[in-house]
């Protein structure tokens, strides 16, 4: 009989003490075991806000659990809430996941290839259900975390934090900068639209503009995969945006956190005196545990923060998607994504090599030796005055740097296209596109008739528009210097019923008398542009809103 | 220096040159391989394919260059001024075949007629229909195709020479010419063209 022994504690239990009572032991145990070191009347205990018991059971899974021990036990007091550090280096690693998530899911749909990435993106888009939500979280998280990262960095220079010992996690947290940077750019590819292969072909060719000239030659082939953008260049710069990239970011940011948790929380300048590092010894009445108090401000923020994406994606923010990828036109006013627009603007006043490769490569180096110059051993904003001022003018020089990399400045181009470019944009979709497709009325409309109340509300705006720009136009002082302005300039807009359901849209300008009435817009005229659109009725550019 | 600590010293210099070669050969391996394909073939035009002088260029996509007849208006531009003094500023008659992309980043320069000359759209660099810069972040002229003008037996007549040290072609004349042969797989460069104070 005794040839297999069979062991059940649990049979035994229940023999001993009934089935209710030994189950609900075993529960308990189990609930111990996967929080690794808190039963349900810990949990409860913590629910409830009871005071910690001492021995405080609530600090165990720190050491013994995989998760919770890369999270500290406990916070200083004055760092455990939003204020001082906004959280912002908690909201990075918020959205790095987020965006990881969001990112996979849209693979799903997703083939890097020229020949069908554009119509993956309208699939995604239009066919799969909260596709489009998908891709306007992607996209809004894509800068979000852009805008939080550099904040992150922000803050942590003005309350001085990466001074001594903390030196090393603010070169780490550059190199994630970078990564969050081009990660962001990366992304940008991949839907094989015009904005796409013209911001990322302006990239390639600043890696053309590395000296010596070989390496620059072959720096610009390795990211085009040939000669110019093709399958060969969407192929690595999908392979970078979903592997290389994130890679390096999370390989970053363990390090980034590890030396975050073994140097702890820094206080706030104010907070300690100057050369002490209170992180490390915060004394036992400033503490606020990470169970239950962080982890609860933390769940709180995560709420939040996905219920703001959600929503705002659903009612206020969709990602824009422009026509498709073609290598024969460049658009009109094409710009860099926003946190690149200082690179843009530097471009447009020198040499690519000085101003693309050398002085962002200063920027970025200095970024990441800055703790190991200001070594000055006081954090207090008094004693830093030149580290601040410098900070200051480096933020106000970018912010100007950014207005001139945007299509304002310096690459207007003639003031005819200029004025349609406003109503038929290149690189968005502009008042036209995003009108009522059903109330843009059929005939041929003078600018002069804007006023006209007969009108429906849809002509009187693009109407007013196009009178406004052309008057604009008319009365630019530069053109007028120039002796170049659309003197007697005069607007016409044509609506056509082209096919069932597609409509033709030309916008004609003429001036100094144009072309004659007999020669509408034939190629190769004087003193007249004309720019066609076709829109069809399911368009949908004005986003069903 | 113990024999043993010198033997690990030899393992970790041969790793390093071991790794140093992978990171080569991965280099090698992502380096594109390409044939030119028709773009840096030659293209054959007739004559009759040449816009009349002073009307702007055309575009031939491609071979990705444009097409441009200089004529008498076109080497007097009045916005040659801000190129006044250096060599190119006295231009010659003739065809050129302007390469299509921007010398500065890359992007496709376009045709402006309103102003009558070549604007970028990324960043604004600034061409005259010869292919001069004369405003915006580029720093030199427009790069240009090699044009062979033949005669109806096949004789070259006229051929696109670079003008300053190896650099800026030449326009060339087609006068007597029925044929014309861009080579897009000879390109020259256009000469360093940076004018202090023009933007």
């Amino acid at each position: 009989m005794s040839l297999f022994k069979f062991h059940s504690p649990f049979l035994d239990d229940i023999k001993s003490k009934g089935v209710i009572p030994a189950s609900l032991a075993k529960v308990n145990e189990t609930v111990e075991r996967l929080t690794a070191g808190l039963d349900i009347q810990d949990i409860r205990s913590m629910l409830r806000g009871d005071p910690a018991p001492r021995p405080n059971p609530r600090v165990k899974p720190h050491a013994d659990s995989f998760w919770f021990h890369m999270r500290p036990t406990y916070y200083h007091n004055l760092v455990a809430g939003l204020y001082p550090s906004f959280r912002l280096g908690w909201f990075s690693t918020y959205f790095f996941f987020f965006e990881t998530i969001t990112g996979v899911i849209l693979m799903f749909y997703y083939t890097p290839s020229p020949l069908v990435a554009y119509e993956n993106m309208l699939n995604i888009l239009g066919n799969v259900p909260f596709g489009r939500l998908m891709r306007d979280m992607h996209k809004l998280g894509a800068e979000l975390m852009v805008l939080v990262v550099c904040l992150h960095m922000l803050r942590t220079f003005i309350t001085g934090n990466y001074k001594k010992p903390r030196q090393f996690t603010w070169f780490t947290g550059v190199v994630l900068l970078l990564v969050t940077l081009f990660l962001s750019f990366s992304g940008y590819l991949l839907p094989w639209d015009q904005l796409s292969l013209w911001a990322v072909t302006i990239g390639a060719s600043m890696a053309e503009a590395i000296q010596p000239e070989a390496v620059g030659v072959v720096a610009n082939l390795l990211l085009r995969g040939g000669p110019q953008f093709n399958a060969n260049g969407l192929l690595r710069w999908y392979l970078g945006h979903v592997l290389l990239l994130p890679l390096v970011g999370f390989i970053f940011l363990g390090v980034h956190y590890y030396k975050v948790v073994i140097h702890g929380h820094s206080l706030p300048p104010e907070g300690e005196a100057v050369g002490e590092d209170t992180a490390k010894r915060v004394p036992t009445d400033q503490r606020t545990y990470f169970m239950p108090d962080v982890i609860t401000r933390e769940l709180f923020y995560f709420s939040v923060t996905t219920f703001l994406m959600v929503a705002a994606c659903v009612f206020f923010y969709h990602a824009p998607l422009e026509p498709h990828a073609d290598p024969l036109v460049t658009p009109l006013h094409t710009t860099a994504p926003w946190y690149w627009l200082w690179l843009q603007g530097m471009l447009k006043v020198g040499d690519k090599f000085f101003f693309g490769v050398i002085m962002p490569g200063i920027i970025f180096n200095g970024l990441m030796v800055i703790p190991y110059l200001e070594v000055g051993p006081s954090r207090r904003y008094g004693d830093r005055r030149i580290g601040l001022t410098m900070g200051f003018i480096t933020c106000a020089v970018l912010a100007i740097l950014s207005y001139m990399g945007t299509a304002r400045y310096a690459v207007s181009s003639s003031p005819d296209q200029e004025v349609v470019a406003e109503l038929l944009p290149q690189v968005e979709p502009g008042p036209l596109r995003e009108s009522n497709w059903e109330e843009l009325t059929v005939g041929v409309w003078n600018t002069e008739q804007y006023s006209d109340a007969s009108l429906n509300p849809t002509m009187q705006h693009l109407l007013g528009v196009y009178h406004e720009e052309l008057e604009h136009a008319k009365s630019n002082p530069k053109c007028i210097r120039e002796n170049k302005c659309l003197t007697d300039g005069e607007g016409v807009m044509t609506i056509e019923n082209w096919q069932d359901g597609l409509k033709k849209i030309t916008f004609r300008l003429t001036w100094d008398g144009g072309p004659g009435t007999d020669r509408v817009c034939a190629p190769g005229a004087q003193h007249e542009f004309c720019q066609t659109a076709y829109l069809h009725r399911l368009s949908n550019y004005a986003q069903g809103e | 220096m113990t024999r043993r600590e010198f033997l690990y010293y030899l393992w970790a210099a041969s790793m390093a040159l071991s790794m140093a070669e992978i990171g080569g050969a991965i280099l090698w391996f992502a380096v594109p391989r390409f044939k030119p394909g028709e773009f840096g073939g030659v293209f054959e035009l007739d004559v009759t394919a040449v816009p009349p002088p002073d009307t702007g260029p055309k575009a031939f996509d491609a071979g990705r260059f444009w097409l441009v007849n200089l004529g008498d208006k076109d080497v007097t531009d009045a916005n040659l001024k801000e190129v006044a003094g250096l060599p190119y500023a006295e231009q010659q008659k003739g065809i050129k075949a302007l390469y299509k992309i921007c010398v500065h980043l890359g992007c496709l320069y376009k045709w402006v007629p309103t102003n009558y000359r070549f604007e970028c759209p990324c960043h604004g660099s600034k061409y005259l229909p010869s292919g001069v810069r004369i405003g915006g972040p580029a720093r030199r002229n427009l790069d240009v195709f090699v044009i062979e003008a033949m005669d109806a037996s096949g004789k070259v007549l006229s051929k696109t020479e670079a003008r300053f040290d190896g650099q800026d072609g030449t326009a060339i004349d087609i006068t007597g010419a029925a044929k014309l042969r861009i080579n897009t797989g000879q390109k020259i460069t256009g000469s360093p063209n940076s004018v202090p104070g023009v933007a």
